[in-house]
């Protein structure tokens, strides 16, 4: 060794030096990617926020639930595909018995890491019940739970205290219904409360085998999962908290999945990075302009409605997206139970109608102010409101702010701002079932999540009534009626649910993904080569 | 010597507390809940209840205050109660990284600004005197995170020599992934160093002392690498040290723009999700960063110089 080392020149090394940089530029290939290339197939994907927690009964945002999919078998998971719908996982068997029953029967032999054993019935009903032991901030997924009764080892029903239809799409193939050894978290946390980034154990495909804040995290097969085998032996999963960077991220190869803003789609579809197919989803979001019925401005239904029909639709869609996402029709998106086919006021909207209101309200020279966060979109959007609303005679004055302030600017735990908010612009996510739209506008939510003020006793009504009905068409009734009831009140005028486009590299991966876009990763495939 | 560092380390600490407290204060007056941002649409009042007796922010200001510079004493940064983390675990995990930018920035503007802030002075009103001018006012003029985003597109997405995001893993990985970040750090501030030194170089290539060197016969070179610049460098020396809040401000650009851990990344994260203890226990290492790197300096400038070695 000595010898090499003592023949090796300074020209030497530099003809070396310049073979292996020119060698690794003409392949194309980034320096750090022939250094580390991995041994296997890795899946490498971004994540749009760092990782909080891994625990699913403590669970913050969704993208959490992505990685959580991947750790954790459920009872039952989101089908992939166009259409929303479920398939069993780590349960055999699970049926409504009665309206507040859910009897589930386990697969025998699927086992935790860390030789915590097979998974039974007793981890079900531990993974459920410390999630309202702990008041955990996820207890809403699971509606009125009440307990688990074990009938043997693999065998449980769910118990519920009143009828809660939106288990099946809230709660058992979601988040909250991840199942995690009690004994390892007992071992670990002593009291079964939250355990942060430190799983303890895992019951899925992957185990989180690293985990470096803010750099990335690693996913390895899981030696112990006896179920479907997944199709990558990695998964690097990086936190790009900005979408232009992980867009980049896409573009330079160090990816090979990636969300992409609305804004980029265009420039993708037209000039698509090479081996790329880009894919439209539709978006569980909804997007909609809200008035503070309780503001003096505000308060006459005339002025409201004025601003409901000013309003075209089809125009700010058009601008603002450049046409890429749907028209909304209500506040639940498409796909899903209760979404309306279309709106009381017409997309286009009637200037001469919505003149008629004013008149009928008796005011003239009417100033009002528009609020929105300032992440691009919605202040784009509250501009061409600005713009459509002085055809009408209105002058908008536009406030724009940090998601983080705005966030609570129609809160009343937060000061007095709310008394002066009135016209605003609400961007929400959701999960598939209508009930998680209509929860922020029942009268509990006044002067918290529901900015507006709207309170409907028939709209808290039939917002517990629709819990209960299994019937999705009966169902489906209800939310149309809630839904027009907020149309009516002339607090709201829906925009959009948004889209959501993704791009892959054909050559490294076959996606699958829920009908709103959501990447399902134990679902991806290696591409065909 | 003794007297002066235990001076700095005393301001060190008035600094940083002084910081901390606007900070806290600040954090406070601004509208947000925190309960609300991150529990989200459906939390219950008493759910937040919960979240605010976690976190401690149920106690009256004074209290919460105390409590931190309590912890400090310890050593305790506080918790994070979303990530089951002490903030001192992860604030200390990202700093490295930062650092690193920091180190890496001042080593691309140093080598880039040293040669050709001398080769200005000495050829003075030159061509090439004129073209480093210009350059150097055109890096000033390009903010760092504009730098970082063609940068980005240029050796990351169009000819994919590079990385574009993260901190790579392993020393090999890790210096490749630094190269890009690091030069839209540095290179902006490659125009004041230039600008800096060749003023310092020509008033120092005046004077009487170099004058003799010359008479002596001392070749050119020596005259400016052994004589000139040792002394014309010193005011670069203690901008550099002041120069790491600028540094630090750029690195939180730059670390979004390249998807790169570090302390930038985090404290912008944790503005937006409002939480406290993250901005309290990150803002305190930031700033008591910049008075060492501060005392750094002024230690280097008593090193070159003897003169103000002994008024130290």
């Amino acid at each position: 060794m000595e010898g090499i080392i003592n023949n090796i020149d300074r020209r030497t090394l530099l003809k070396g030096g310049a073979a292996l940089g020119g060698g690794i530029i003409a392949a194309g290939m980034p320096l750090s990617q022939v250094i580390w290339a991995a041994e296997g197939k890795v899946l490498k994907v971004a994540l749009p926020m760092e990782l909080a927690t891994l625990d699913p009964g403590f669970y913050g945002a969704s993208y959490e639930v992505n990685v959580m999919n991947c750790l954790y078998s459920k009872l039952t998971r989101y089908k992939p595909g166009s259409e929303w719908g479920w398939d069993l996982e780590a349960a055999e068997q699970i049926e409504q018995v009665d309206p507040t029953h859910i009897r589930f029967r386990l697969k025998k032999g699927i086992k935790f890491s860390g030789g915590y054993g097979e998974i039974t019935a007793k981890d079900v009903k531990f993974s459920f019940e410390r999630i309202f032991k702990h008041k955990s901030p996820d207890m809403p997924d699971l509606g009125s739970f009440d307990h688990v009764e074990l009938e043997d080892d693999y065998t449980g029903v769910i118990v519920f205290k009143t009828p809660y239809v939106p288990v099946w799409y809230l709660a058992l193939p979601y988040a909250t219904g991840h199942i995690v050894s009690e004994q390892a978290v007992m071992e670990a946390t002593k009291d079964g409360g939250n355990f942060g980034m430190k799983p303890p154990a895992f019951s899925g495909p992957y185990v989180l085998a690293d985990w470096k804040q803010n750099q990335y995290t690693l996913l390895t097969r899981n030696p112990e999962w006896s179920g479907p085998k997944a199709g990558f032996d990695e998964i690097r999963i990086v936190p790009i908290t900005d979408i232009k960077t992980a867009e980049r991220a896409y573009q330079a190869g160090d990816i090979d999945f990636a969300t992409i803003s609305l804004d980029s789609l265009a420039t993708f579809k037209s000039n698509p990075p090479p081996d790329t197919k880009v894919e439209e989803h539709s978006s569980l979001r909804i997007i909609w302009l809200g008035m503070n019925m309780d503001h003096p401005k505000l308060k006459d239904i005339n002025v409201r409605k004025a601003i409901q029909w000013a309003i075209n639709v089809p125009q700010i869609v058009d601008a603002a997206y450049a046409g890429y996402v749907n028209v909304a029709t209500g506040s639940i998106a498409p796909g899903l139970i209760g979404h309306r086919e279309k709106a009381l006021v017409p997309p286009e909207g009637d200037l001469a109608k919505a003149k008629e209101f004013l008149d009928k309200a008796a005011v003239s020279d009417l100033q009002l102010t528009l609020d929105c966060d300032n992440s691009g979109i919605p202040s784009i959007i509250a501009q061409i409101i600005q713009a459509q609303l002085s055809q009408i005679g209105i002058t908008v004055q536009v406030n724009t702010q940090d998601p983080g302030s705005y966030a609570t600017i129609g809160q009343e735990s937060d000061g007095d701002r709310w008394k002066d908010l009135q016209l605003f612009i609400r961007n929400d996510s959701s999960l598939p079932d209508p009930s998680y739209y209509m929860g922020t506008f029942v009268k509990a939510q006044v002067g918290v999540w529901n900015w507006e003020r709207f309170s409907s006793d028939r709209f808290d009504e039939l917002n517990v009534q629709a819990m209960a009905i299994e019937d999705p068409n009966e169902r489906a009734k209800l939310y149309h009626e809630m839904q027009d009831l907020m149309e009516k009140s002339g607090a709201y005028r829906f925009l959009t649910n948004g889209a959501t486009p993704v791009v892959y590299r054909t050559t490294k991966v076959q996606p699958a993904t829920r009908p709103d876009g959501v990447p399902l990763y134990v679902d991806f495939k290696p591409a065909q080569t | 010597m003794l007297l002066y560092l235990c001076k700095r380390l005393v301001l060190a600490v008035t600094i940083s507390v002084t910081a901390v407290t606007l900070l806290f204060l600040m954090i406070h007056a601004v509208p947000g809940d925190i309960a609300s941002i991150l529990l989200g649409p459906r939390a219950t009042p008493e759910m937040k209840a919960q979240l605010y007796q976690q976190m401690g922010l149920d106690k009256p200001l004074v209290v919460q205050l105390a409590t931190f510079f309590g912890g400090l004493l310890h050593g305790d940064l506080g918790f994070d109660v979303f990530s089951q983390r002490p903030v001192a675990d992860i604030v200390l995990e990202q700093l490295p990284y930062t650092l690193e930018l920091i180190l890496a920035s001042i080593l691309w503007a140093a080598a880039i600004a040293i040669p050709l802030g001398c080769y200005s002075a000495v050829r003075r009103n030159s061509a090439m005197d004129h073209i480093v001018g210009v350059m150097a006012v055109s890096t000033i003029a390009i903010p760092s995170f504009v730098m970082a985003v063609y940068a980005l597109l240029i050796f990351a997405v169009s000819l994919r020599w590079l990385p574009a995001i993260g901190a790579g893993e392993g020393f090999a990985d890790e210096l490749i992934h630094l190269l890009l970040p690091s030069f839209a750090v540095g290179v902006g501030w490659v125009g004041y160093i230039a600008r800096l030194l060749r003023a310092s170089m020509l008033e120092t290539l005046g004077e009487n002392h170099i004058r003799t060197v010359r008479a002596f016969g001392v070749s050119e070179w020596r005259v400016i690498t052994r004589y000139a610049l040792p002394l014309a460098i010193l005011p670069t020396v203690t901008i550099l040290g002041v120069g790491i809040a600028w540094l630090l401000s750029a690195a939180v650009f730059v670390e979004v723009v390249f998807a790169r851990p570090g302390i930038g990344a985090l404290i912008v994260q944790a503005v937006n999700s409002r939480n406290y203890p993250i901005v309290m226990g990150t803002v305190l290492v930031t700033t008591f960063l910049i008075v060492i790197a501060t005392t750094v300096s002024d230690l280097v400038n008593a090193a070159l110089d003897p003169r103000i070695r002994e008024e130290l």
